[in-house]
């Protein structure tokens, strides 16, 4: 699958990172989406009530662990990520708004049509963010 | 109350203090005895919050699995709406429940099983708050609707 993300996800993630609570981050990222195939990243919890183009808001690690937000289009089997929040620690939320999450999913839909989304890839057991 | 009454209390309460008294000076824990007894219930303490967990965890993943299922019809609309407020009572029981382990978190007891629970409960807030935006608020956002729509033409 490509995996691509929004702005909003990669400034998350390098926040998130250089804090200590969540250097494992990167690698709960790269375990649960890369090399992966659409079905095996078409479970969690439905935004859109949409089976063909799932908005997903998934847990990581578990309870108190990450929540990542992310589209999954099964035509062209490529995902989106969004955003990203730990539910603990420094930085943790309970959730997000509704607001936040239309305004997320309204951003995606325009940067997939205007193609302004940055490619993952894995170097040395790191992510790459490249812009295509 | 009349004397007769009154002596009969009294006599009454007198026989069950001397049968408590003597039996629990028979039945003496020794220190030793009462450290036991209480490092024997931690581990009946953690299984339990143990067990609570995972059926919270349980409970979660399946209203995920619900969310998968695509757009409910009416009907199906108003067993959720019954769905969120049972899952917003039994919020409101554990977190009670969370509150009266206090004393025992103070003590560092069962630490991590406690903290494991709190995050199950969390999550179980978390859960049916996202019903109601995943049924009933965001269907009613003409913005999210709209994307929807534009999104499944991609």
């Amino acid at each position: 699958m490509d995996i691509f993300c929004l702005q909003e996800f990669k400034d998350e993630f390098y926040k998130l990172k250089s804090k200590k609570a969540y250097n494992n981050l990167t690698s709960e990222i790269i375990k649960y989406f890369f090399n992966k195939k659409a079905e095996d990243l078409s479970s969690g919890r439905y935004l859109n009530n949409n089976t063909i183009t799932p908005y997903i808001k998934k847990r990581l690690k578990g309870s108190g662990g990450y929540r990542v937000y992310y589209l999954l289009i099964h035509k062209t089997g490529s995902i989106y990520l969004m955003f990203v929040h730990p539910k603990t620690g420094p930085m943790g939320a309970p959730n997000i708004t509704n607001e936040t999450k239309t305004l997320l999913y309204k951003k995606v839909f325009n940067c997939i049509r205007k193609e302004d989304l940055y490619k993952l890839s894995i170097l040395d057991k790191k992510i790459v963010f490249n812009k295509n | 109350m009349s004397r007769t009454t009154l002596n009969r209390e009294i006599k009454n309460t007198s026989n069950e203090v001397r049968e408590f008294s003597f039996k629990q000076k028979k039945e003496l824990l020794s220190k030793q005895e009462i450290i036991d007894q209480f490092l024997d219930a931690i581990p009946v303490l953690k299984k339990v919050l143990a067990d609570r967990t995972k059926t919270l965890e349980d409970i979660v993943d399946k209203i995920d699995y619900l969310t998968t299922l695509g757009k409910p019809s009416e009907s199906a609309l108003l067993k959720i709406n019954d769905l969120i407020s049972l899952l917003r009572d039994w919020h409101s029981v554990v977190i009670r429940e969370y509150v009266s382990l206090n004393s025992i978190r103070k003590l560092k007891i069962a630490k991590e099983e406690i903290k494991s629970y709190k995050s199950a409960i969390d999550d179980l807030k978390e859960v049916y708050e996202d019903m109601e935006s995943i049924y009933f608020f965001l269907p009613g956002m003409p913005e999210f609707e709209e994307t929807t729509k534009e999104i499944s033409m991609i």
